[in-house]
């Protein structure tokens, strides 16, 4: 993009003013730049190059702190992969499935944000539409499930009800922000953030006065039946399923495909880029906000029926669920919000995850420093995709007039 | 910096070699190169001192980039700036600022809140005991004002965003010139006046010059060049292709010298005669982004076969009138019709389905998305449009032959489809907005200012299209605010005036003296009123 990119220079641009940084930091520049046009491989090979820069300047923190960094490192990979050898990946010992499992979750709720952040609006109520998603969902299970036949189709058919009805209620209550910016200014992080406390809070009390089985302490649904669950052809016993990682890959394919080859993802992506040339194309902006958030909700609800059947069995007080929602946050900027790079994202993040947990449960070095070393490695990758997209929007902020 | 001192901070260059330089700034040899694109070739300028030197080309000819050179935005390949008869190698626009050297760039630097004297202070405030010394600052400015006839010192406290764009542009030359601006680089800086400010400007421009200012004068407009310089430099694909006195050369000279070929400045003759009604708009009434009526009852009738002009100082309803018209703002009041159905409240995508064509007055910012590439860029307004999309899906194959042939037909340059519309020229951009508009196969074109900013070369061209458009029996609205391109293409001129169509004239009728008065809203009293039997499908005139 390099001859691209300074032709407008050459041409009628009006750029550069007084406060422009080209002149004296011509090298910085020249960095941003051939940042801006690196390929995939290259930012993949970045991406690595990143990961093992923030993991040693870890470990020199690890050991400063007295703890063993050769362990430490030791028990992260094993955390991650459980093995040390490729041909044992899917081993006995399931440690592959403690880090797929979040990764499933990362790479559907971070399809959900890439949605909205590709379209300019900012979705900050995943983790709302998530709750809801997988409470809609397991409200169902229970519901129905004991009505219909058991054995394999009749868990097929809970699941792909409760599937629809989680999607469905994570895509209306993810309107509710969207028509509230469109046809009444509201400010969609704003509202969503708040949405994200009534949704908890809504949750809660619909568990603890219609769902609570008679006679326990605990606010959560019964235990879903054992037929409604993925099937586990592999890693057996876990709460991990191949069929969520298929549907997480699907749906980062699907969406994908939805962006660039669709009407719908034409008019999205073009509004997110330049809602005046949007408008101008007939696309009509308020609805197209609202479309665009229904749509993320319904992503982000999927994610919360998959993880409730895949991993919980059941649905408890929604504050004790991890933070899906804001870190989808990160891995959907981790792949410049496209929905195939959240694949990669979500695993790193699912590694990171699963690889800590296991230093925690393995060696006596605190939380605290495992999930400073985690949150190096985050910054380190993160930071040259965010340097990637800063150097974009420049250039673009140049060209215009 | 030197802020309290508004006049010698270019004197430090000339304290040498200066004082017997008769020029004020000498570019020789300069190249300047981005990647495989020579932006400018051995390029040589002498500005004389006291002098005003355009700089003429088309667009992409490297004129701003040569003065980004001399103004330390960009750093040549070969070749040597000197400034004063000093060589001279700026880091930074800074260095060139202390060292007189002064940039009014076409969109202003200004922050629209702020204070007229804010604005020109900013950066070079003088303190005292580390406040901003007000008086001091308001002081200087005024004497800056009173020496060369500025009257923005009556509204130095005003915010900027409230001026009209001459004023800000005055505003643009009081802060160079409190920076100590002795060299002046004035890029495009008509593009956005009335003739009447132009006619300021210049005058403006010859006080500067006459107290010993140099001025670099960029544009693309012969006549402007040959009436506000003493010298002019022709650049041709970054090659000075010839400078020439002004007073010793002509607009057909200039021309060829421009785009190499002879160019025909012919108004063409209307041979067609106009048919039924296409558009009709009756007491249209539209408000606008300030919440004020910018549109106030406008009628008017625009036929098969016919370009109806809209000739008007910008600000004065017609962008209004043009989008409420394509369905991109709601209409307050008023009705248009299209073909005998109301399209009053239809939307901007039904509209483009019924083939009602709109080339958007910003290119940049509606006409085009910057960063897709051509070929994504083909599919705006296009997405409901079969073969492009069948039934929501869009086949990028159908939209690649489809920016391949525009490309072709309308002489995009680059022929390149791949190519991300930002990396474009103007030119070549509105080529392709046009040709992509054109395309659509409509059966009415709105058109705002298709030829701004735009190359000798496609104008010509995009003013042939619209002719054949017409002459196809297309129903054309064509808003502009230049007045030569108004009466070269319309078949009727509407003149607009603070929301309404002062008169509706024959272009053949009417001077350019005539239609300034109009667009200043007065009525002619000579008695060249048009012709009425032909002239009118309406009551538009004469509010």
């Amino acid at each position: 993009m390099s001859s691209t990119d300074t032709t407008p220079a050459a041409s009628d641009d009006a750029s550069g003013d007084g406060t422009d940084a080209g002149g004296d930091d011509s090298l910085g520049r020249r960095a941003l730049a051939r940042l801006v046009d690196a390929s995939i491989f290259e930012r993949l090979g970045i991406a690595v190059a990143s990961t093992l820069l923030a993991l040693l300047i870890g470990l020199v923190v690890v050991a400063a702190a007295g703890y063993d960094p050769v362990l430490f490192i030791d028990n992260m990979v094993y955390g991650i992969f459980g093995t040390y050898s490729v041909a044992d990946l899917f081993g006995t010992n399931n440690r592959l499935a403690q880090t797929l499992r979040p990764t499933v979750t990362f790479i559907i709720t971070g399809v959900a944000v890439a949605i909205a952040f590709r379209a300019g609006v900012f979705n900050i109520g995943v983790q709302g539409q998530f709750v809801v998603g997988g409470f809609a969902a397991a409200a169902t299970i229970v519901s129905i499930a004991g009505s219909l036949p058991g054995g394999a189709a009749g868990g097929a058919m809970v699941i792909v009800v409760a599937t629809i009805a989680a999607i469905a209620a994570g895509g209306l209550y993810a309107m509710l922000p969207g028509i509230l910016k469109a046809y009444a200014g509201a400010n969609e992080i704003i509202t969503t953030i708040m949405l994200n406390f009534v949704a908890s809070g809504v949750v809660f009390w619909l568990l603890d006065a219609y769902f609570r089985p008679g006679g326990t302490f605990f606010v959560r649904t019964e235990r879903f039946p054992e037929h409604v669950s993925f099937p586990q052809p592999i890693f057996e016993g876990t709460s991990f399923s191949v069929v969520g990682l298929a549907i997480a890959l699907l749906t980062a394919g699907v969406v994908f495909w939805i962006m660039e080859r669709t009407r719908f993802g034409y008019d999205l992506v073009t509004s997110g880029h330049q809602a005046d040339a949007a408008s101008y194309s007939g696309v009509d902006a308020k609805r197209t906000i609202v479309a665009t958030m229904t749509f993320s909700g319904m992503v982000a609800g999927l994610a919360g029926a998959v993880y409730v059947i895949m991993v919980l069995s059941y649905f408890s007080d929604p504050a004790t669920l991890p933070t899906f929602g804001f870190d989808a946050i990160a891995v959907s900027l981790l792949a410049a919000n496209n929905p195939l790079g959240v694949i990669p994202a979500g695993l790193l993040f699912g590694g990171l995850e699963s690889g800590g947990n296991f230093v925690n449960q393995s060696s006596d070095v605190p939380r605290q420093l495992i999930d400073g070393v985690v949150g190096l490695v985050v910054l380190f990758v993160a930071a040259p995709e965010l340097f990637r997209m800063a150097g974009k929007r420049m250039d673009v902020g140049g060209d215009e007039q | 910096m030197s802020g309290t001192d508004t006049d010698d901070a270019g004197a430090e260059g000339s304290s040498t070699t200066g004082e017997g330089s008769s020029y004020a700034a000498q570019l020789s040899g300069i190249s300047k190169r981005f990647g495989d694109v020579v932006a400018n070739d051995d390029v040589n300028l002498d500005l004389e001192r006291g002098s005003v030197h355009a700089l003429l080309g088309e667009n992409g000819s490297g004129k701003t980039t040569l003065m980004n050179v001399l103004y330390g935005l960009y750093e040549q390949d070969e070749g040597t700036v000197r400034v004063d008869g000093q060589v001279r190698d700026f880091d930074s626009p800074r260095d060139a600022i202390d060292a007189g050297v002064g940039m009014i760039h076409q969109h202003f630097q200004l922050v629209e809140p702020m204070t007229v004297l804010q604005n020109v202070i900013l950066g070079t405030e003088p303190t005292r005991g580390g406040l901003v010394d007000e008086d001091a600052a308001r002081a200087d400015v005024e004497e800056i004002c009173e020496r060369y006839g500025f009257d923005v010192d009556e509204e130095l406290d005003t915010p900027v965003r409230e001026l009209d764009l001459g004023a800000q542009q005055h505003v643009e030359i009081v802060k160079s010139l409190y920076r100590g601006a002795e060299i002046l680089v004035l890029d495009e800086p008509t593009a956005v006046l009335t003739p009447q400010e132009v006619e300021g400007l210049f005058e403006v421009m010859a006080e500067l010059t006459a107290s010993g200012r140099s001025l670099i004068f960029i544009t693309h407009k012969l006549g402007e060049a040959m009436e506000a310089a003493d010298e002019i430099t022709v650049l041709r694909d970054g090659h000075a292709v010839g400078t020439v006195s002004a007073n010793a050369t002509s607009r057909e000279e200039l021309a060829e010298l421009m785009v190499g070929r002879e160019v025909l400045f012919d108004a063409d003759d209307r041979t067609t005669e106009p048919g039924d009604p296409v558009l009709t708009i009756e007491d249209l009434q539209v408000i606008g982004d300030r919440g004020r009526p910018t549109v106030r009852g406008v009628d008017c009738q625009i036929r098969e076969g016919e370009i109806l002009g809209v000739a008007g100082v910008e600000g004065n309803g017609q962008s209004e009138l043009a989008e409420s018209i394509v369905g991109l703002r709601s209409v307050a009041d008023g009705t248009v019709t299209y073909e005998g159905t109301d399209i009053t409240d239809a939307s901007r995508r039904s509209l483009i389905q019924d083939g009602i064509a709109y080339i958007p007055e910003d290119r940049q910012s509606e006409g085009l998305v910057l960063d897709y590439d051509l070929e994504r860029n083909a599919l705006l307004g296009n997405q409901t449009v079969e073969p492009f999309v069948r039934r929501g899906v869009v086949d990028w194959d159908a939209v690649g032959d489809h920016a391949e042939s525009i490309v072709e037909e309308y002489d995009v340059e680059p022929h390149d489809t791949g190519a991300m519309a930002e990396s474009l020229s103007g030119g070549n951009q509105q080529k392709f907005v046009v040709g992509r508009e054109f395309e659509h196969d409509p059966r009415a074109i709105v058109a705002a200012h298709p030829t701004r900013g735009v190359d000798i070369g496609s104008i010509e061209f995009i003013h042939d299209r619209l002719r054949e458009m017409r002459d196809e029996g297309l129903a054309v609205l064509l808003v502009s605010s230049k007045l030569e391109e108004i009466q070269q293409l319309s078949d009727r001129i509407a003149v607009m005036y603070e929301g309404e169509f002062v008169d509706v004239v024959d272009p053949g009728a009417v001077t350019e003296q005539d239609l300034g008065l109009l667009m200043t809203g007065n009525e002619l009293d000579d008695g060249s009123e048009p012709d009425s039997g032909t002239t009118h499908g309406n009551g538009g005139d004469d509010q």
